[in-house]
């Protein structure tokens, strides 16, 4: 092995301090590559998710259904607000499951599965009442 | 993805990272062309301005995943780990172009709301 594989402490290599951000590869050691691999594309997966429900908010209004105008625009914000909030949560999810890897200490839990849960079943209950009312 | 035919891992992690980031690219991609036929009507030549937007972006995205998959394949057969791989830096651009577009996407939908 020719890399600069575990612990690193205060004599942490130069090649392993120069990856952004500094707070999370500037301590702790190098994790089995497969789990850094593995944070890599659940942070993918919330992105996709992300531009999933922006594309939702932005194609309800731009297409114009015939539904009840309000309750169609607070379903669409309410699909873009979640939209917002979800790449804000991927990177801090991402940085902060990295660095516990890499001191050895448990993952958190992803903490926007309750308000995507909720926010994706009052969208659903809005744009029925939306149909209903038109 | 193996250099000369040796592979790190069997179970293809790094393969299947690089084609996550090509499928998000692609994702990209595919909502700029959407997003450009979608807002013609209310955007008229703007449409056109966003999908370009778009399309750079996608471009970025899965021209940087690229490096960066050749990145961790270099450090994976050399090293055995990713000490010498890449950091967040994509990860953080990612970040901030998606919140970038749901802020233009928010304002869009009120805008076109108000204007109604």
């Amino acid at each position: 092995m020719t890399g600069h594989c575990g612990a690193l402490g205060p004599m942490s290599s130069p090649v392993a301090s120069r990856r952004f951000p500094r707070w999370v590869f500037g301590e702790g050691s190098e994790p089995d590559p497969r789990f850094t691999l593995a944070n890599e594309r659940t942070f993918l997966a919330w992105i996709r998710t992300s531009l999933a429900l922006l594309a939702c908010g932005v194609a309800l209004e731009a297409v114009a259904l015939p539904m009840q105008p309000q309750l169609r625009l607070a379903a669409s914000v309410l699909l873009i607000v979640l939209g917002l909030l979800t790449p804000v949560q991927a990177w801090f999810a991402w940085s902060r499951d990295e660095r516990a890897m890499r001191q050895g200490r448990p993952l958190s839990a992803p903490s926007l599965m309750v308000p995507l849960t909720v926010g994706t079943t009052a969208t659903g209950l809005l744009l029925l009442a939306a149909l209903l009312l038109r | 993805m193996t250099d000369g035919g040796r592979i790190f891992d069997p179970g293809l992690q790094p393969e299947r990272t690089a084609l996550a980031w090509r499928r998000t690219g692609l994702a990209v991609a595919v909502g700029a062309v959407a997003g450009m036929r979608v807002l013609t009507p209310a955007l008229g030549a703007g449409a056109v301005v966003v999908g370009l937007l778009g399309l750079a972006l996608a471009t970025l995205l899965v021209v940087g995943s690229m490096r960066r998959a050749r990145r961790v394949e270099v450090a994976l057969l050399r090293d055995h780990c990713l000490a010498a791989g890449p950091g967040g830096r994509l990860v953080a651009t990612v970040c901030i172009a998606c919140t970038a577009v749901g802020v233009a996407a928010l304002v869009a939908v009120l805008a076109a709301h108000a204007a109604r």
